[in-house]
Parts: C-alpha cells; sequence; structure tokens
C-alpha cells in the first residue's frame, strides 16, 4: 500500500515542490541554477521510478484509500494489464527525463517543465494503478491538467491555441465518457475493473439496447484521448507544439490512456456483450479510417514533428482495431504495440528533438545529408521507422502480425480481410514517409557538398536514451516470447 | 427545553443589534464587532448542529407567548444550522479576503456603515433560514435586498449606483410577487405559519378545493424567489451589481444573498406546499426548463464577457441554473444534489472573486482579460487559488464542483423524462465552462515579459492569503469528504417534513 | 365566474392594480415613475390583505363600550399585515428616492436607459 501511494504522491509532491521552489523566470531569463535543478529532477526521477518497479514487484492486495462518496471509492490496485503501460511509462519516461536535461537548455522556463514532467509521472502511475472506474477517471482528467502546460509551454499564441484546443477536445471526451460512468454506475455492482463484465444480468435483458449506446459514448469519449477519427484533429496540432522530449511522452505514453481506458471500459461491459453488435462494426469502421487516414496525412505533411504526430493518429488506431476484434490474438496484437509503439515513437520523437537541437532543421526537405551530420541518431531513426512500418526483426513487426492473425480468426464478415488489407496499405504509406528521410539522410546525392558537412552529433545525455529506447524496441522483436507471455498472463487474468 | 434551543434566536438577535451598536463605534472597533459577532454566530450554529445531531428532531421555539397558530415562531433544524454556519464561515472568509480594498473603494468615514450592513445582512439570513412565519419570511426578505443594495453602492462609482438601482428594481418585483403569492395563500389558509399553512394545503388538495388559486399562489412565491435569486432570464442586474461593488461585497452577495432567497425557496417547497404537491404541479417543469437554458445561456455571455469580473458573475446565472434544474427534477436526489451545490458554489464563487480582485490589482486595477497576462506570476497565491476555484467550477475531481456534478448527474439518471435533457445540458455546460474558466487560467499563467506591474509577495498581504488558503481548503473539504455532508442534508430534509 | 367576480370586486381592483404597478416598474424607464408604480404595485396588496380582512358589520379590533365578544370585531391580523408592509414599502421608497437623487445628480437625467448609455460612454 506505502509503496504504491509513494509511487503516486511521490512525484507529484516533488513536481509542486520544483514548481513551488524554483521562480519561474520571465521570458528571456534562464534558470540561474540549471545544475542543481537537473541533478535534483533527475535524482527524483530515478527515486519515483525505483518505487514504481518496487511497487510492480511485490504483490499487493487492492486498497482503498477514501471514499469519494459512500459508494465511490478511490480504490488502488495493480494488476497486469496496469503492469504493462506502467512499464511503458517508467522507461519512456526516465528516458525522455534524461533527454530533456540537454534539450531543454535551448529553451525556457525549465523549472516549470520538470515540475510539470514530474506531476504527470505521478499522475500516470496513479492511472495504471488505479482499480475502479471513478479512481481511474479522476487521474484521468488530471493527466489532461498536468500534460496542458507541456503543450502550452513556448508560451506563443500558437501554443496556446493548441492548449485550448487539446484542453476542449479532452474535456468533451471525459464528459462523454462520465456519462458513461453514470449509466455503469446504475447497472453494476461496483465499478471496480473486471475483465469479464460487470453489467447486472437483469440490465443486460432490460434495457441492453440503450447499454450499447452508453457503451459506444463512452468509447468515443475515451478515444478521444486516443486520436480516434472523427475527434482526433486535436493531436497533430497540440503533440508538435511542446518540447520534443515532451512530445514524445506525450505520443508515447499519454495518449495510451485512451487506450487503457478504452481496455477498463471494454471489460467492464465485456466483450461477450458486445461481440457481434453494430457497436463493434462502427467501432472497426472508424478504427479503419483512422489507420488510413493517418498515414495518409502523414505523407502529406511536410514538418517533421507533425508527420510523426499523424503517424501516432494512425499508429494508436491499430491498437484500437485489435482491441474491437476482441479476441486473443488480435488482443495480444494491440497490447503488443502499445509497447512497441510506445518506445518506436519516442525514439522518433526525441530524434527529431535531437535534430531541431543540434540544427534547427523542422521540415523533411532541409534534413538532406543529416545521417552524415548526425550518424547515431539517424541509426537509431532508421531502425525505428523500420519498427513502425513491421519489418522483422523489431516490435512492430510481431504486433502487427497478431493483429492481422486475430482479424483473420475473428470470422467477422469483410472485415476479418479489409482489416488487414487497410493495415498493410498503411504500412506501405508508413514506409513512404519515414523512409525518404533515410534515404536523403544517408544518401544526400551527388550534388550534396561534403565540404560543409560538420559533425553535429549531439552529447551522450541525448544519444543514450535514445540508445536504450530504440534497443529496446529490437528486443521485443527479436525476443517476443518475453512480452508475449508477460501479455498472455494479462488476457488469462 | 435546554438552552441550546435559543441560539437561532440570540444570533439573529445578536447579528441585528451589533449592527445598531456599530452605528456609532468608529471603524476599527465596528471592525472588530463585526467580526466578532460573525465568528459567535458561527459558534453558536455549530454548537446548535452538533445538538440537532446528536437529539435527531427539530425543535419549535416560540417568539414571545402566543402558541400557534397565533404566535410567530423560529424553527431549527439540521439544515438551517448547517446552512447558518456555513453562511458565517463564507462570510468570515470573504470580509477577510477582502478587507484590503475597503480604504480604497469606500470612504474613510463610511467604513462603519459598511459593517452596519454587512451585519444587517447576516441577521436577516439567518432569520430567512430560521423562520418559520411566512410574512416575517417576507420582512427579512426586505431587509436583506435593503442591505444587499448598501453594500453594492457603498462604493460610490456611476456603474455601482446604477447597478443598485436596477438591483432594487428586480427585488422589488420579486417581492411584490412573493407577498401577493403569500397574501393569497393567508387568504386561502388562514394562516401565516408555515407548519399551520401545511396542513391547510393538504386538506383543500384532498378536499380538491381552490386547486388554481393554490397554483396561483405558489407560481407567484416561485417567481418572485427566482427573480430574487436571478435565475435566468431576470439576471439583467447580476453582473453589474456583482462586477463593480467592493469585493467582499460581491463575493457575500453572489455567494449568500442570491443562496438565502433559495434556501427559503426550498423551505417553502417543503414546509408550506408539500413537495409532493408541489412537484405535482407543472411548476417543476417550468423551473427545470429555466435552470437548463440558465445553465447554456449564462456560460455563453461569460464567454463572450472580456472583463473577468463580469465574467464570473455571469458564471453565478449558470450556476444558479444548475441549482433551478435540481428543483426541477422533482425528486428528493435532485433537491439534495441542489442543496449541495448551493454550498459549493458558494465556496467556489467566493473564492473566485476574491482571487480575481487579487489579480487585477496585480496588473494595474485593469480587470480586462488581456491585461491579466501572467498575473499569476505577480501574485501567486491568487493565482493558484483562481485555478483551484475553475477547476471546481468546470467540475474536476477532488474539488466540489465535481461533487455537485455527479450528484446531479445521479439524480438526473433516476427520472426517465428529463434524464437525457439534463446530462447533455450538463455535458455542454461543463465543456463551456471550461472554455471560459481554462481560458483565463492558461492566460494569467502565459508570462509577460514587459509588464510594467509589480508582484506582491506574502509578507504583504497575510491576511489575504490566509483567507484565500482556507476557502481552498473548503473547496477540497467539500470536494473529499463530501459524504458525511450530503447525509446531512439527508437528514435535514427528512427533519422538513 | 360572473359572480365570483362581482362579489369579489375589490380583489378583483386589487389585482388589476397590482399588474398596472408591476408593469410600471418594469417597463417605465424613468426613475420616479418607476417608483410610483412600486407604490401602486404596494398598495393594491394592502387593498388586497384589507379586502380579505374585512366583515360586513364588524368594526375594528379596539374594545369600545366593554363589548369583548369576537363576533364583533374583525380579524386583526391582515390589519396588523398591512401597517407593517406599508412601515417596509415606505422604508424601500425612501431607499429608491435617495438612490434617484444620487443619481439624477450625477447624470442629470432620470432616464434609467439614457443613464447606462452614459456609463457605457465612460467605459467604466
Amino acid at each position: 500500500m506505502y509503496l504504491i501511494l509513494s509511487s503516486i504522491f511521490f512525484p507529484i509532491l516533488a513536481g509542486m515542490f520544483l514548481l513551488i521552489r524554483y521562480r519561474t523566470p520571465l521570458s528571456g531569463e534562464k534558470n540561474a541554477d540549471r545544475k542543481a535543478l537537473t541533478t535534483l529532477t533527475g535524482s527524483f526521477l530515478i527515486v519515483t521510478a525505483a518505487l514504481v518497479v518496487a511497487s510492480l514487484l511485490t504483490v499487493e492486495e487492492g486498497f482503498t484509500l477514501f471514499y469519494l462518496t459512500k459508494t465511490l471509492p478511490i480504490y488502488f490496485r495493480i494488476d497486469s494489464i496496469g503492469t504493462i503501460f506502467s512499464l511503458l511509462a517508467v522507461i519512456v519516461l526516465l528516458c525522455a527525463g534524461f533527454f530533456s536535461f540537454e534539450y531543454m537548455k535551448h529553451e525556457e522556463r525549465e523549472s516549470r517543465y520538470y515540475g510539470f514532467y514530474l506531476l504527470i509521472f505521478g499522475v500516470l502511475n496513479a492511472l495504471c494503478f488505479a482499480g475502479n472506474l471513478i479512481t481511474f477517471y479522476l487521474f484521468f482528467e488530471l493527466l489532461t491538467l498536468s500534460s496542458m502546460p507541456l503543450v502550452l509551454h513556448s508560451g506563443s499564441r500558437e501554443a496556446v491555441m493548441a492548449g485550448l484546443k487539446y484542453l476542449f477536445y479532452s474535456l468533451c471526451g471525459a464528459y462523454a465518457a462520465l456519462f458513461g460512468i453514470y449509466f455503469l454506475y446504475r447497472n453494476c455492482d461496483s465499478l471496480t475493473f473486471t475483465a469479464e463484465g460487470a453489467l447486472r444480468a437483469s440490465a443486460v435483458t432490460e434495457h441492453g439496447g440503450f447499454l450499447m449506446v452508453v457503451a459506444f459514448v463512452m468509447l468515443l469519449g475515451f478515444g478521444v484521448k486516443a486520436g480516434m477519427f472523427p475527434m482526433h484533429a486535436w493531436l497533430p496540432t497540440a503533440h508538435p507544439v511542446a518540447p520534443a522530449p515532451a512530445s514524445a511522452v506525450l505520443s508515447a505514453v499519454i495518449v495510451k490512456a485512451g487506450v487503457l481506458a478504452i481496455i477498463r471500459v471494454l471489460g467492464m461491459f465485456g466483450t461477450d456483450f458486445l461481440r457481434g453488435t453494430w457497436v463493434q462494426t462502427t467501432w472497426i469502421v472508424l478504427t479503419l479510417i483512422t489507420v488510413f487516414m493517418g498515414s495518409l496525412l502523414a505523407y502529406r505533411e511536410p514538418v517533421l514533428k507533425k508527420r510523426l504526430a499523424y503517424s501516432t493518429v494512425s499508429q494508436l488506431s491499430y491498437i484500437l482495431f485489435g482491441l474491437a476484434m476482441m479476441n486473443g490474438s488480435s488482443y495480444t496484437g494491440a497490447l503488443c504495440h502499445v509497447l512497441a509503439h510506445g518506445f518506436v515513437k519516442a525514439v522518433l520523437f526525441l530524434c527529431a528533438g535531437a535534430i531541431i537541437y543540434r540544427t534547427g532543421k523542422t521540415r523533411v526537405e532541409e534534413m538532406r545529408g543529416i545521417g552524415k551530420e548526425m550518424p547515431l541518431t539517424m541509426w537509431c531513426f532508421t531502425i525505428a521507422s523500420l519498427g513502425l512500418i513491421g519489418i522483422p526483426p523489431t516490435g512492430g513487426f510481431v504486433s502487427k502480425w497478431y493483429l492481422a492473425v486475430g482479424s483473420l480468426e475473428s470470422g467477422i464478415p469483410v472485415f476479418d480481410v479489409l482489416g488487414p488489407v487497410i493495415l498493410l496499405v498503411s504500412a506501405l504509406l508508413t514506409a513512404g514517409y519515414l523512409l525518404p528521410l533515410t534515404i536523403h539522410g544517408f544518401f544526400p546525392g551527388a550534388d550534396y557538398d561534403y565540404n560543409m558537412l560538420q559533425k553535429k552529433e549531439p552529447c551522450k545525455w541525448m544519444t543514450v536514451p535514445v540508445l536504450i529506447l530504440t534497443i529496446l524496441s529490437v528486443i521485443i522483436g527479436l525476443f517476443p516470447d518475453i512480452v508475449i507471455n508477460l501479455i498472455r498472463m494479462a488476457v488469462t487474468g | 427545553m435546554p438552552f441550546v434551543c435559543n441560539f437561532p434566536f440570540f444570533s439573529i438577535l445578536l447579528s441585528l443589534f451589533s449592527g445598531t451598536v456599530c452605528s456609532m463605534l468608529p471603524a476599527k472597533a465596528a471592525k472588530v464587532v463585526n467580526r466578532t459577532v460573525i465568528l459567535a454566530v458561527g459558534l453558536m450554529s455549530s454548537v446548535l448542529l452538533v445538538y440537532l445531531l446528536s437529539t435527531g428532531e427539530a425543535f419549535i421555539y416560540w417568539m414571545g407567548h402566543f402558541p400557534a397558530p397565533w404566535g410567530n415562531e423560529i424553527r431549527a433544524g439540521v439544515l438551517e444550522a448547517g446552512m447558518a454556519l456555513f453562511f458565517c464561515i463564507i462570510m468570515y472568509l470573504s470580509m477577510a479576503g477582502g478587507a484590503h480594498k475597503l480604504p480604497g473603494e469606500v470612504v474613510e468615514s463610511k467604513h462603519n456603515l459598511y459593517y452596519i450592513l454587512v451585519n444587517l445582512l447576516l441577521s436577516s439570513l439567518l432569520a430567512l433560514v430560521y423562520t418559520n412565519d411566512m410574512f416575517t419570511a417576507y420582512v427579512f426578505v426586505e431587509i436583506n435586498t435593503i442591505s444587499a443594495c448598501g453594500l453594492i453602492m457603498i462604493r460610490q462609482v456611476g456603474r455601482t449606483i446604477e447597478a443598485a438601482v436596477r438591483y432594487m428594481i428586480m427585488s422589488l418585483l420579486g417581492s411584490g410577487l412573493l407577498l401577493f403569492g403569500l397574501c393569497i395563500m393567508y387568504d386561502l389558509t388562514g394562516h401565516l405559519l408555515m407548519s399551520n399553512i401545511k396542513e391547510s394545503v393538504g386538506l383543500l388538495m384532498a378536499n380538491g378545493e381552490y386547486q388554481i388559486p393554490l397554483i396561483v399562489s405558489v407560481a407567484l412565491m416561485c417567481i418572485g424567489l427566482c427573480i430574487k435569486s436571478a435565475l435566468f432570464p431576470f439576471h439583467a442586474w447580476l453582473p453589474d451589481a456583482y462586477g463593480y461593488s467592493t469585493v467582499s461585497s460581491a463575493a457575500i452577495l453572489s455567494s449568500l444573498v442570491s443562496k438565502g432567497y433559495i434556501f427559503l425557496l426550498i423551505k417553502i417547497i417543503y414546509r408550506v406546499i408539500g413537495f409532493d404537491i408541489f412537484n405535482s404541479t407543472r411548476i417543476i417543469d417550468v423551473l427545470f426548463v429555466f435552470g437548463l437554458m440558465g445553465m447554456i445561456f449564462g456560460s455563453i455571455s461569460a464567454i463572450k464577457e472580456n472583463d473577468i469580473r463580469r465574467m464570473i458573475a455571469f458564471s453565478s446565472v449558470a450556476q444558479i441554473g444548475y441549482i433551478y434544474m435540481g428543483f426541477g427534477m422533482g425528486t428528493q436526489a435532485g433537491m439534495v444534489a441542489s442543496i449541495f451545490h448551493i454550498l459549493s458554489h458558494a465556496a467556489t464563487k467566493s473564492l473566485l472573486f476574491i482571487a480575481a480582485i487579487g489579480l487585477t490589482d496585480v496588473s494595474g486595477g485593469s480587470r480586462k482579460f488581456f491585461d491579466l497576462t501572467g498575473a499569476a506570476y505577480r501574485n501567486k497565491w491568487a493565482g493558484a487559488a483562481f485555478t483551484v476555484g475553475s477547476l471546481s467550477m468546470v467540475g474536476i475531481p477532488l474539488f466540489s464542483g465535481f461533487i455537485s456534478k455527479l450528484l446531479f448527474a445521479q439524480a438526473a439518471v433516476q427520472v426517465e423524462g428529463k434524464m437525457l435533457a439534463s446530462l447533455i445540458v450538463l455535458g455542454i455546460s461543463t465543456v463551456l465552462n471550461a472554455v471560459y474558466f481554462m481560458k483565463t487560467v492558461i492566460r494569467i499563467y502565459t508570462s509577460a515579459p514587459d509588464a510594467p506591474y509589480k508582484g506582491i509577495t506574502f509578507r504583504d498581504m497575510k491576511a489575504y492569503a490566509v483567507a484565500l488558503v482556507f476557502f481552498i481548503l473548503l473547496n477540497v473539504i467539500l470536494g473529499v469528504s463530501s459524504q458525511p455532508i450530503v447525509d446531512m442534508i439527508g437528514q435535514g430534509l427528512a427533519m422538513f417534513a | 365566474m360572473g359572480p365570483n367576480l362581482l362579489a369579489n370586486y375589490g380583489e378583483a381592483v386589487s389585482a388589476v392594480l397590482f399588474c398596472i404597478g408591476f408593469t410600471n416598474l418594469l417597463l417605465q424607464t424613468n426613475l420616479i415613475k418607476k417608483i410610483i408604480g412600486l407604490n401602486i404595485m404596494d398598495s393594491a396588496i394592502y387593498l388586497f390583505l384589507a379586502e380579505k380582512g374585512y366583515i360586513a358589520g364588524r368594526v375594528a379590533p379596539i374594545v369600545v363600550n366593554g363589548v369583548t365578544s369576537t363576533e364583533a370585531y374583525i380579524n386583526p391580523i391582515p390589519s396588523g399585515l398591512v401597517l407593517t408592509g406599508i412601515v417596509v414599502s415606505v422604508s424601500v421608497t425612501a431607499l429608491m428616492l435617495s438612490l434617484t437623487i444620487r443619481l439624477y445628480l450625477r447624470y442629470h437625467t432620470l432616464d434609467l436607459d439614457e443613464i447606462s448609455t452614459q456609463l457605457k460612454k465612460e467605459g467604466k
């Protein structure tokens, strides 16, 4: 109990401490004692990570912190799905955090950034460890609020508008979800998470049709966070305006909160309740549209970070598609893709950040020859790209394999074949929008002036986190058994 | 009858007489008297609350030596005592938080007058809460109006006088309707005491006599109190009155005065007409519709507003809409939600007003939206408090606003016909709230490099910061441990019957 | 309807007067006319109360000539209410008039709409 609580509240308190301790400098100034600040943040991050790992390793019963109202406890419990998400969060947040220490040198208002970064860490832990829907909702809202300052970080008009858009979409989604929670609360014995469905049998027979609508509204509502069509527009606006490490966290981890939410909701309703209904069909259609559209938009986008954000939209819907097929293989594939995409997307955004930091280039066509200037970064970028496309031996291949198999096994007419086809087309598009960077980066062409070439490889604070994440993404592909077993455990409970 | 039972009477009398005493005292002494009285009344109310919770029964206290149905009575139950306690807390904090603005906005020689008005307001609020007699209620409604009007215009600028006149006019329309409804009720039943009226109304309804005059009378009283508590579309006076008066006044007016009238309406519903009879009329549907409209149009007006204090004032219109929506559901759960929202809105709105003044003070006194850029860095306490208030208004869990929304939604789910309408409007209004409150929060936390204004530190505003901290605590307590309070409300409503 | 109205013509008149006063208070832009409307409205209610409290053939409840039977007097409570109400309405009227004077001294007009326009021009 104390481990879980401390892994939630330690980073939150530490973040608040940073926010209060360091006066936020006005724009144009820098934090004077940078070194102390980064050391402090770094140690906070490590302690938090240690706490999380410790609480994951100790087997614990769930416990109730306090009662919001008589029947609504704030309840924490660690289960295997939470473990997977929590592992992802810890690794990505640690790596991106250390990456920030170097990257944030050229940004302002560092203390505020680190403060909220730690807050997000705590809230994410709480989200993974939440044991019932109301606790989850609480931290879901807090996650939106604590991640908004990262989007707003630069304080420019563009950032403020993006922040407002992010907030507006998220709150709309969260309210739609809350709307569903009211009804679940009426029709379930308790809001504690299960995987088998918690609806009362009488409720299903009496107003099953209405509960379908509720389920659909909740899926759409939480789907906003996961960037599902038609509520995806905030994501490509909000993610790129944040500082690069923050974009990495947003794209790799925070949007996964939406995925986690949908897994939880699916568990509450039970897959048996939804399988073969219009809800499932519509959901599959929406995810497929998102997969295709996201890739297409990414293909047309010239700014690298925006291109990556569009790619997030597309890739997240791979996961949602896997969940929507509602069978064992597709579910495994979805969870596997949560990890694979998390690592890969973090690498891609961090590489983009490193490029911006060293060269200031943001548009794809400016990046000719970048591979010659920053070979290590670009190698990582390339491997990650392969992972996102789904070429063995990377993690992306494993997850997409399972997704395709699950889809074919599902036996849903039309979509069992159409799904894999669209996934394949989207993978080709992914190759189309990521590989040109590598190609032009390493082979700038005959007219490239090699005399201008400078080595611009960033320092080890930036390269090491990127390397670690890249290696992890490959490990998933090389030794899929580890991950798959963990996921099997989660699937069977 | 134990001595505690004298406390309601004592607290009304104490605040009334201390007002008179204040008129002869210098400003400083008047301030001390005022604070002491509020504290004393709060203390008495809390003792009374504890006593009532332990006995579990409401009691009736004769004013003078005549028994019902001739005499005048005071009645105290859990809800009354709790409301009185809560009003005292909010009033004390509002006075403490706004005290530093008083010298700048009110002429020095009129300070003691200000404290008289506050004491008078407190006594009339207490009387509204405790009285068991309809005509007494009317008289104190008028006293309340007069003192509230005084609180608006004590800051002598053109806007406040105009606002006071507009406030007076709307209030008088409202109290005229209330009085007329009350006279018809008296005419029909022959009684002025609430309990006696209720008996007669029950008989009339059972015999099927005088149905139409009865409904007319109820409707008149309802509309009267709706106008006075600024239910949409009767809210035109509100933004100026709350927006330009001195800050303590604005906080007290928005969080207490309108709530006093709403509480009187609840008493009328339960103790005069009877909850079931009231719900069988069409009046609740009307209240429901106007409540919903208020929730949306209030928020839209707030979004369009460029002046932060007027924006907060418009948000009151929306919040009052919530309360009436709860009435309109016509269930016990809806009523509990409304009463909880009275508490939560009072705690939040006074916090917002007090915090907003801190922000405008460090922005050269301008309350225009864009001038507030970066104000939260110049006054950290006010910035944090404003953020908490905004989050509570938007309905983020852990703060009081979430619990009231939760209660409203739970109540709505039980009412078949009104479920969808209320949930959808609740959702729209939540999002609209988020738009203007979060926009402001982002604005005050956007740093402005070339702002010429100086920041302010804790040492310059101890009392102010402490008041803010207490306000924040109050919000969090309402948000985190709401269950005892909800139970108490339920118990109090049960005592009403 | 007809006979009822005839029997209760006093109440009907008071209701009409109430409406007249109410409309004046609401719709007039001139502050003095508003205050007159307020007084008409209040008086209408007092008329209503007095009308309801009066029983034909009885006298005001002041004991004269030692008659103590309740049959001889009217109900004193409505009269009491009217008296209280008059006190209230006088004080409210006084407050309104004083506010009106303040506004007139500042803006030299009694028209509330015009005052609002002037305030908007001041832009405060």
